[in-house]
């Protein structure tokens, strides 16, 4: 009677010690990046775009990215909330400026948090004078999935 | 090979009769054992859990610790509590935080062992209600991104918040064995199963951790536990002829 109660016991934990893991299922929520789109000044459209090379402002590495398309897709930086990007077009560089709001949501234990943006309306985003963006406007402010384009910058 | 393995079953046929014999002459035993009165309270254990402090100190957290005492109602029944105060820094997969907080665990221990006379150790089953009072500070956690140019640690900034007056509720299954080592002073381990019955969920987090409880896993409430316990006993010998055999 002891002896089976206990083995009962031991069994029990033993099951209780075999559940799964929290594991971060793909296809969860996840950080997106700010995707961007080009009109070119003269036809007033969208359009695609050859950049040669972006990087981030303050950091050496170039961002790993599908460059030549109608659209690009960059990181924020998901700790502050401004990040700048050095656009090399033509070897004439320019510098793109995002203000936002970077807001961290609790999924669960698997997948720890992500982060959400909401692009800052009120900031102007800044470019050089001598450089090739002529202008940037704000297309969709929120960033919750990578498919509508946020930004465009008009050239 | 065959004959490796008919020796193998007779000789577990063996085992099994030896068994069932073990436990008929168990009960002859027990049936001259003289019927006691029915409450009868004789004794009442204080001690501490070993495995908190030590762990608390090796870990450079503040100082862990879980009094327990129990007093012993019945000849087998016990009611025990186990009162601790946890302070844990714990490394989960994406959230670094520190969790610490109070509980009480109140219920009743069952001995099933049957001692020789004059001796005192004890296999047991017992129950606890028990309920929780803490905080769960994040410290620090990586922001789940598949890109990974900028860095994804947060440290200082953002959801690092003290989650304060969390509560919890639970209730605790445990296996445990006691044995006496030294004159009235005891050694023992307990395994825990608990139950999660109630539980607050703080903003834009979860209680990954309860102290009294452990690990919270998601979409499951059931938790495990353990402690070694180093107990005094203090003979209450209200009735002295019939707290001696």
């Amino acid at each position: 009677m002891i002896l089976r109660s206990i083995k009962l016991i031991l069994l029990f934990f033993l099951i209780i010690s075999c559940e799964k893991d929290d594991i971060c299922l793909e296809g969860s929520l996840n950080t997106n990046r700010v995707s961007i789109g080009f009109i070119n000044m003269e036809y007033q459209d969208t359009t695609s775009i050859n950049l040669r090379n972006i990087r981030g402002l303050n950091n050496d590495s170039i961002i790993h990215t599908n460059i030549g398309g109608k659209k690009l897709r960059l990181p924020l930086n998901i700790s502050s909330n401004k990040t700048g990007y050095i656009l090399d077009y033509n070897d004439i560089v320019d510098t793109l400026s995002i203000n936002y709001k970077a807001i961290h949501q609790y999924i669960d234990r698997g997948c720890g948090f992500i982060s959400n943006f909401i692009i800052d309306k009120s900031s102007e985003n800044l470019n050089n004078l001598e450089g090739w963006i002529k202008e940037v406007s704000i297309a969709k402010d929120s960033i919750f999935n990578e498919e509508k384009t946020n930004l465009y910058i008009h050239f | 090979m065959k004959k490796k393995q008919i020796y193998i079953f007779i000789f577990s046929l063996f085992t099994i009769n030896f068994i069932v014999g073990q436990e008929t002459t168990n009960k002859e035993i027990d049936s001259i054992v003289v019927k006691k009165k029915l409450i009868n309270i004789d004794k009442l254990s204080i001690g501490v859990d070993l495995y908190k402090p030590i762990y608390s100190s090796i870990n450079n957290d503040d100082l862990s610790y879980e009094l327990i005492t129990s007093l012993r109602i019945f000849e087998d029944f016990s009611i025990a509590s186990e009162i601790g105060s946890l302070d844990r820094y714990i490394e989960d997969e994406n959230v670094n935080f520190t969790s610490t907080g109070e509980y009480i665990k109140f219920g009743f221990d069952y001995n099933l062992f049957n001692n020789w006379t004059g001796m005192d150790n004890s296999i047991y089953l017992g129950m606890r209600f028990a309920t929780s009072s803490f905080n769960n500070k994040i410290d620090s956690y990586t922001l789940r991104n598949p890109d990974s140019y900028w860095s994804n640690n947060v440290s200082d900034n953002y959801e690092t918040i003290n989650h304060s007056n969390q509560s919890a509720n639970w209730i605790e299954l445990l296996v445990g064995i006691k044995v006496e080592t030294i004159n009235n002073i005891y050694l023992g381990i307990s395994l825990r199963l608990n139950r999660l019955l109630s539980n607050t969920t703080p903003y834009n987090f979860n209680n990954l951790y309860i102290p009294g409880f452990n690990k919270v896993t998601d979409d499951n409430s059931w938790g495990s536990g353990f402690n070694y316990t180093l107990t005094y006993s203090l003979p209450l010998n209200f009735n002295k002829k019939a707290s001696k055999k």
